[in-house]
């Protein structure tokens, strides 16, 4: 039995591995700028799926204002950096106080209640955020937006091509991966699940529900904040027009894409969902409806995620063959 | 000052009652199926695409032959809609795959009008675009068009629910699935006459929106988001609290602009929900605030 379960550890470590090294190399791979900043891109995106499947994917509250969540950390930290003009760092970290601070104002009022009431919350939080940024026009630039926003960089280091911040991103993901495991595979993520199945029997158990469901979104907003500065200090620019409510959907598509609730799911689907319309483009006009449709059947199909879709028959050859062979040995 | 505050009322009003039908239209689907439709604004702008699009610029109809054809186009629709995708989408599992479900059915939309009818903006000349003088008052006809035929649809609606075996049929659904399908009620079907009916509010919301924005791509956003505050502030999934909410929120944004910049107008509606939800999240007329 242990030593099943070491094999299977290895096979993980194996399989993290592999996927590492690819990651590692892809850049001298590919050499095209075009796709160093798609990858950049999907890397962000994973950075806030990770957030997102805490909140969605686990406890099965539906967020679709990750827009304005990320929108806040991205000018947080750009405005905090081009005002005082410190290192992107301290931006950062403003941008994870930023996110403290939504998930505590926002996450109060619409937690509290079962239901709907927290989507169509935070779909008008996002509305708000926009609105507010598009107008405060001495602040935030307006529609014109924020532009020279510095990279970030290390004792002078600049981390200011492609390449460089690719690297850097994949540092942040690996952290942003770490704390996510972490907290799926503990006391609160078990907490969350059980939250997700039956909130009831949670709350007859004596914990205060609201309240775990508030701090799950503090940590998830963290995540968003936390993405919204790799953003805007990789791009340099920011404007209110990125930040629609149409990317909350996206994103919450990349955790359907991949399953809800596991983090590998959450990663597979971010990569999928930004990769995916390049791939396409091919098609000229017809490959946003053609991958919208993809998507689509795909939630009608395979409602558990890809992976899980594309696992199943797998694992059905697999558990076959072992009921026969466990039948061949009782004989 | 009076004048103003007066202009704004009807003005308000007028925007409220768009507020008011949309969160019917919606809170009809919720109400027979579970399911938060979040491709409605799609299909509103579907609705004025058909008419205005087609019907009117390209195919030079009469009005009222351009509208009761975009009403039948958008009824054959929404039934569709509701056999092929929403009767499976609110028997799945987890209430996220419905919501996603329509969201990227409202993607799919969204692209099938920028491929079908182009991504300009179409301007409808003559449709309901003229402005009277009633003793120093300017009144659109738009807004007098917008009142009487909301309080008209209400009517109709009303009448529907009441008195016709479908409409009753419909509201036994709402209230009980499983007894209504043991009273032999073929539960699909009324889902499907719902979503059909639905759909054609949308139509409507679609010619009556016309005059007040262009016709493009994201002309029903804005108001399909407000139909969702109007829902929670006058009661979520209460077709009278739908009705109230939306007069509320189209009223209190346009009498706001007296105090702030017109420009955070549309902020108003949002920070009205989120105050709602934290003093009382029943809305004003609600009694049941249930979750899904």
């Amino acid at each position: 039995m242990n030593n099943m379960k070491n094999n299977k550890n290895m096979k993980n470590a194996l399989k993290w591995a592999v996927v590492l090294a690819v990651v590692l190399c892809l850049p001298n791979i590919i050499r095209n700028d075009y796709w160093m900043v798609v990858f950049v891109r999907v890397l962000i995106n994973i950075v806030l799926v990770l957030g997102l499947n805490l909140i969605t994917g686990l406890i099965g509250q539906m967020n679709l204002g990750s827009a304005g969540i990320y929108a806040l950390g991205a000018y947080s930290s750009a405005l905090f950096v081009k005002n005082t003009g410190l290192s992107p760092w301290l931006g950062l970290l403003v941008a994870v106080v930023t996110g403290i601070v939504i998930g505590l104002v926002l996450g109060y009022p619409s937690l509290r209640l079962k239901g709907v009431y927290f989507s169509l919350t935070t779909i008008g939080f996002t509305q708000v955020v926009q609105i507010f940024l598009n107008n405060m026009t001495k602040v935030t630039g307006g529609s014109q937006g924020l532009k020279s926003i510095a990279p970030f960089s290390i004792f002078g280091f600049q981390f200011d091509s492609y390449i460089k911040s690719y690297y850097l991103y994949v540092a942040f993901v690996l952290i942003a991966i770490f704390c996510a495991v972490r907290i799926v595979n503990s006391k609160w993520g078990r907490l969350y699940r059980s939250l997700r199945d039956n909130s009831d029997a949670v709350e007859m158990s004596g914990i205060n529900i609201a309240d775990v469901k508030v701090k799950a979104f503090i940590a998830a907003a963290i995540f968003g904040t936390v993405a919204g500065a790799m953003y805007a200090h990789f791009y340099g620019y920011i404007s209110p027009s990125t930040y629609t409510v149409d990317i909350s959907m996206n994103f919450v598509l990349m955790l359907l894409v991949g399953g809800l609730g596991s983090v590998s799911g959450a990663m597979f689907g971010a990569v999928i969902v930004t990769i995916l319309p390049e791939l396409l483009r091919g098609l000229g006009n017809y490959y946003l409806i053609t991958f919208y449709i993809i998507i689509f059947l795909g939630i009608l199909f395979f409602p558990n995620g890809w992976v899980e879709a594309a696992s199943r028959p797998i694992k059905k050859i697999i558990a076959k063959r072992k009921k026969e062979e466990s039948a061949s040995g009782e004989k | 000052m009076s004048t103003m505050v007066f202009q704004l009322l009807i003005t308000g009003i007028a925007y409220g009652m768009i507020y008011s039908l949309v969160g019917i239209e919606y809170t009809l689907i919720w109400n027979s199926s579970g399911l938060l439709n979040f491709s409605h604004d799609k299909l509103i702008t579907l609705g004025a695409y058909i008419f205005g699009g087609s019907m009117i610029i390209k195919m030079n109809l009469d009005n009222p032959i351009a509208i009761v054809l975009t009403l039948a186009i958008m009824g054959v629709v929404g039934a569709l809609l509701a056999a092929g995708i929403f009767n499976r989408l609110y028997s799945m599992r987890s209430n996220i795959f419905a919501i996603i479900g329509t969201v990227v059915l409202a993607k799919i939309i969204s692209e099938f009008i920028r491929l079908f009818w182009g991504s300009g903006n179409m301007r409808v000349s003559g449709w309901l675009d003229k402005t009277y003088f009633i003793g120093g008052f300017a009144i659109t006809s738009a807004n007098i068009v917008i009142i009487i035929v909301a309080i008209l649809l209400v009517a109709v609606l009303e009448v529907f629910f009441k008195f016709t075996k479908t409409g009753k049929a419909m509201r036994c659904v709402e209230q009980n699935k499983k007894a209504a399908a043991l009273m032999g009620i073929n539960i699909n079907r009324s889902i499907c006459i719902t979503t059909a009916l639905s759909a054609m509010i949308c139509a409507v919301i679609g010619f009556l929106v016309i005059p007040l924005v262009n016709i493009s791509a994201t002309m029903a956003t804005t108001i399909g988001l407000k139909g969702f505050c109007s829902g929670v502030i006058g009661g979520f999934g209460y077709i009278p609290g739908a009705i109230a909410g939306g007069i509320f929120i189209g009223v209190v944004e346009n009498l706001a602009t007296i105090f702030i910049p017109a420009v955070y107008k549309d902020a108003v509606s949002f920070l009205l929900l989120i105050v709602f939800l934290l003093i009382k999240p029943t809305g004003f007329l609600g009694k049941r605030a249930q979750g899904r």
